[in-house]
């Protein structure tokens, strides 16, 4: 057989058991992302087996053995499997193809009832028939054939796969006779010329995907490498003769896997039981012979193996240690669309941070949960500019149904939404903000704000006190409230509310061609036996107002509500209405400039230290920036198209105010839902409790004109 | 373009080729044992561009390795004990080598270099933000964390076209304008700007590397005492 000399180094005087480092899996993302189109668009729900195209290379980085690697280009492009692609691939010689097979289930279940030890079978006999047949001349990556078993989710983007490098079982094992680095085994001559032989095999794209071949040293030293198919016309001369292999393993003591099926195909076909074998590895792309081996190797083959009908033992699961190497891999963050789309959008807002305003707050925007209250013109508006801000909470609360004016104006509904009647308004903006951005939370609440003045009937109280409380509970449970009802009355309660839970709450009213736009002022600081045993979904504001009743000597004014200014209780202003006033006719461009307002105006509260305490600032020529990042902290903010100015104004609450005076939050702290029934229905009660009524007659006696909306408590400026 | 005018900090397509092609063959020099940066054209043109040097640079299987880590593995299949024949070599357990890959893009809506990376485990699995902050050598993630010109995060790679960590270029023409900077355009070796480029943000991912790419390249000698502040 081959002999040659060996001019150093002591071989083991009788052999060990051959052992051949695993091969290991490496799957780029982009297999799975392949895989998943694969699945969606093409495969559905067959589970039929799909072929696959693994790659490998010699070694070549110190330290660190090759894997057996997946692509995206593993995969067939449906539906011709394009295995001649391969070669327009870049690096074709750093990427050897070897045939592999992948079932892929639809199921946890189906994947933990594969039968594994049959599809391994059924691979190692398909080894054993190719050698068998003569197909391994042809084709010698046939020898590497691996397994694949997957379980794609596609709901979470999460991947379960093993994989399996199947290599028939020879009983008794193949022994080692001595294994050196190349360069021990060659005279320098021979070694020069290997190598130039092997640099050429992998620079040729004709034989760069060939691992397995012959090579033929003559008596001048040279060598050449020729494919398996020429063995015949090898045997004839008198050469040294190698078998050579890309051998991905980077240990000095040990061959790599894909020697095993290897030496089972030279001892099965040639009959040759005494096999000298090259390990070829490589440096830097090329070929290097110091850390290439060259070894000799023992084997036998009982003689069954030849028989048609044998079913050869295999083994070959990947494994670590001695445990399956079974992985579970999840892409959800790189291949979720959702969470790409808000991975995209909080970009956005970081950027902000980076260029222009270092100082920004944008978590505590992101996370501050909003309720708005009337989903019109406003309302709409007001979301989708939340949304910009990176809002993920929002809820809307609105009785009505969706009419057929609304969807050229309210920016949240289409077409569709007013047919049939109209879908309920709550409901469809909720559901269209999330077609929007689909990672945010959105809730749509039907129902009805209970307002002064407007009588209940008796059969209805009860379900009236019920949106009572269930508004108190929404109030109490957000961060920030947006008031965008399209009526005076319909404002009271929540600014009660509000002032009771001291949430943050920002108004909007809108005229024809008039804005109001402002924040209300922090509850008053009225303490009651309960406030410490009250149980909130907000702890902080009940703490904060008991630390503000131990500082009140010097408190700052509290800022107005949208009645403080009020002379007149919030009454029906509804009924005896033409009908474009209870249309709100407004000029179009109105409504999304009040939104936007209301929205900035909130990031400027939530992005000052003081929050709801934030005194309130008046813009002016002379103060030149505010300390705050985003600038400006008003109060009130009051714009006309007509003229196209805006002015911001300062007000402060009054102590006859209907909605968040003392005398009005004492009284609902005392006695709850009661006074707020009375409210309801009595018109005057609230003006008689807040001596409103007395001023008026007072007032009447001097014969001042109330039409004079000026007010004591304003400054402007 | 005037002799007077004043560098804006920013490269066209056409000189980012030829400045890679410099950083190629540089690297190739200074480098040659490590992995090499090779150019990758692109198949269709983006921008409608009819450039035909139009593409990326490419630096692949970058090993970093964690000694201390040990492989981690999933819940076991199923209960029997099995194991492999005597004719397989059992490993103890390895050390975990991550693997990264480093693009260098042309972005044409800020005219300047992009850097794209990722990284991952020796089986193909990704490695997170964190993972990857923690290969990173400490003075990087200093860099990372405080300087206000250096940005991470997750963006789409315009050729992979899959998410990959980038170095944000919003900054990128201010800092190279400062880092060139005063030089009038005439004196401007356009051919090293990814040189210099590379020798900020390697700094901030933890890429050696050598002094000796920038010399003899620079005119300007103060662009090698170039730091990072806040």
């Amino acid at each position: 057989m081959a002999s040659s000399p060996s001019p150093s180094s002591p071989s083991l005087n009788s052999g060990s058991v051959l052992q051949f480092d695993r091969f290991q899996s490496l799957v780029d993302v982009g297999f799975w992302h392949r895989l998943s189109s694969l699945k969606l668009d093409t495969l559905g729900i067959d589970q039929s087996p799909i072929t696959l195209v693994g790659f490998f290379a010699p070694h070549s980085r110190a330290q660190v053995s090759n894997h057996l690697t997946l692509l995206s280009e593993s995969l067939p492009t449906a539906p011709i499997d394009h295995a001649s692609s391969i070669e327009t691939n870049l690096g074709n010689r750093n990427r050897c193809p070897v045939p592999g097979i992948l079932y892929n289930t639809n199921t946890l279940e189906e994947f933990k009832e594969l039968d594994r030890d049959n599809l391994l079978q059924i691979e190692a006999n398909k080894i054993l028939e190719d050698i068998r047949l003569g197909k391994v001349e042809e084709d010698s990556t046939l020898l590497l054939r691996f397994l694949v078993i997957s379980y794609a989710d596609l709901k979470t983007w999460s991947f379960r796969y093993l994989f399996a490098f199947p290599a028939l079982v020879i009983d008794p094992p193949a022994t080692l006779m001595s294994l050196q680095p190349a360069t021990q085994m060659l005279t320098a001559e021979e070694a020069e010329s290997l190598s130039a032989a092997c640099n050429e095999w992998r620079s040729s794209s004709l034989t760069a995907g060939i691992p397995f071949f012959i090579v033929s040293i003559n008596s001048d030293s040279q060598a050449t490498l020729r494919p398996l198919k020429d063995w015949e016309s090898c045997q004839g001369d008198q050469n040294k003769l190698l078998f050579g292999f890309y051998d991905p393993c980077h240990l000095k003591t040990n061959p790599g896997w894909p020697l095993r099926n290897f030496l089972t195909f030279i001892c099965l076909r040639w009959k040759l039981q005494k096999v000298r074998f090259f390990c070829y590895r490589e440096r830097l792309g090329l070929a290097n012979l110091d850390v290439s081996l060259i070894g000799d190797a023992l084997i036998s083959i009982p003689t069954d193996f030849t028989e048609p009908q044998y079913i050869p033992k295999v083994v070959g699961w990947e494994r670590i240690g001695n445990r399956l190497a079974l992985r579970c891999i999840s892409l959800a963050e790189s291949m979720d669309p959702q969470r790409l789309a808000a991975s995209a959008a909080d970009l956005n807002l970081k950027l902000m941070t980076w260029r222009a305003v270092p100082s920004l707050n944008i978590d505590v925007l992101q996370t501050a949960k909003c309720l708005l209250l009337g989903v019109g013109t406003l309302g709409c508006q007001v979301a989708r500019t939340l949304l910009g801000w990176g809002v993920r909470k929002l809820t809307l609360v609105d009785s009505g149904r969706v009419s057929m004016s609304n969807p050229v104006r309210q920016s949240l509904y289409t077409f569709d939404d007013c047919l049939n009647g109209g879908r309920l308004k709550a409901e469809a903006a909720a559901r269209n903000l999330k077609a929007i951005f689909p990672a945010m939370e959105t809730e749509g609440i039907v129902m009805a704000i209970p307002m002064p003045g407007h009588p209940i009937p008796a059969q209805e109280t009860a379900s009236v006190l019920e949106d009572c409380k269930h508004l108190q509970a929404l109030i109490a449970s957000h961060d920030v409230v947006f008031l965008l009802t399209d009526t005076r009355e319909s404002r009271w309660l929540p600014t009660l509310f509000c002032s009771h839970e001291n949430k943050i709450l920002i108004n909007a009213a809108l005229g024809f061609d008039s804005y109001l736009v402002m924040r209300h002022g922090a509850g008053p600081n009225v303490s009651t036996p309960d406030n410490n045993l009250e149980c909130r979904d907000d702890g902080t504001a009940a703490v904060l107002m008991n630390e503000l009743s131990l500082k009140d000597v010097g408190a700052k004014r509290r800022l107005g509500c949208y009645f403080c200014s009020d002379v007149v209780a919030p009454i029906d202003s509804t009924s005896n209405r033409t009908l474009d006033q209870q249309c709100t006719v407004t000029r179009p461009g109105l409504a999304p400039i009040a939104a936007s307002l209301a929205v900035e105006l909130m990031a400027n509260i939530l992005n000052h230290p003081d929050r709801i305490y934030a005194p309130g600032e008046i813009a002016s020529s002379i103060t030149g920036n505010s300390a705050q990042p985003l600038g400006l902290m008003p109060h009130q903010i009051r714009g006309t198209i007509s003229l196209f100015s805006q002015m911001t104004l300062l007000g402060y609450s009054s102590s006859s105010c209907t909605a968040c005076s003392e005398t009005v939050l004492s009284e609902f702290r005392n006695r709850g839902m009661d006074f707020v029934l009375q409210a309801i229905n009595h018109p005057t009660y609230l003006e008689d409790l807040t001596g409103l009524t007395e001023l008026k007659q007072a007032a009447g006696s001097f014969e001042l004109d109330w039409d004079d909306e000026t007010d004591d408590d304003a400054e402007i400026q | 373009m005037s002799n007077l005018e004043v560098w804006d900090g920013t490269i066209s397509q056409k000189d980012f080729y030829v400045a890679a092609r410099t950083l190629v063959e540089r690297w190739k020099q200074v480098n040659p044992s490590l992995p090499q940066w090779t150019w990758i054209p692109s198949k269709s043109t983006l921008m409608g561009s009819s450039c035909k040097e139009e593409g990326y640079l490419s630096l692949e299987n970058m090993f970093h390795i964690d000694r201390n880590e040990e492989c981690l593995i999933v819940d076991s299949f199923s209960e029997r004990e099995e194991t492999d024949d005597v004719a397989t070599l059992v490993h103890s357990t390895s050390n975990e080598t991550h693997i990264y890959d480093f693009h260098i893009v042309y972005s044409f809506s800020y005219k300047v270099p992009v850097l794209y990376f990722h990284g991952y485990q020796s089986d193909g699995q990704p490695l997170s933000m964190d993972e990857i902050e923690n290969d990173l050598p400490p003075s990087s993630s200093k860099i990372l964390r405080e300087s206000k010109w250096t940005y991470m995060t997750l963006g789409e790679h315009p050729y992979v076209r899959r998410p990959w960590y980038t170095l944000h270029p919003c900054a990128t023409s201010d800092w190279m304008k400062l880092l060139l900077g005063g030089t009038s355009m005439k004196d401007l070796d356009i051919s090293s700007y990814l040189l210099s480029w590379l020798s900020v943000v390697g700094q901030a991912i933890g890429l050696r590397i050598p002094l000796e790419l920038q010399q003899r390249s620079v005119k300007h000698p103060s662009a090698s005492c170039f730091i990072i502040n806040n």
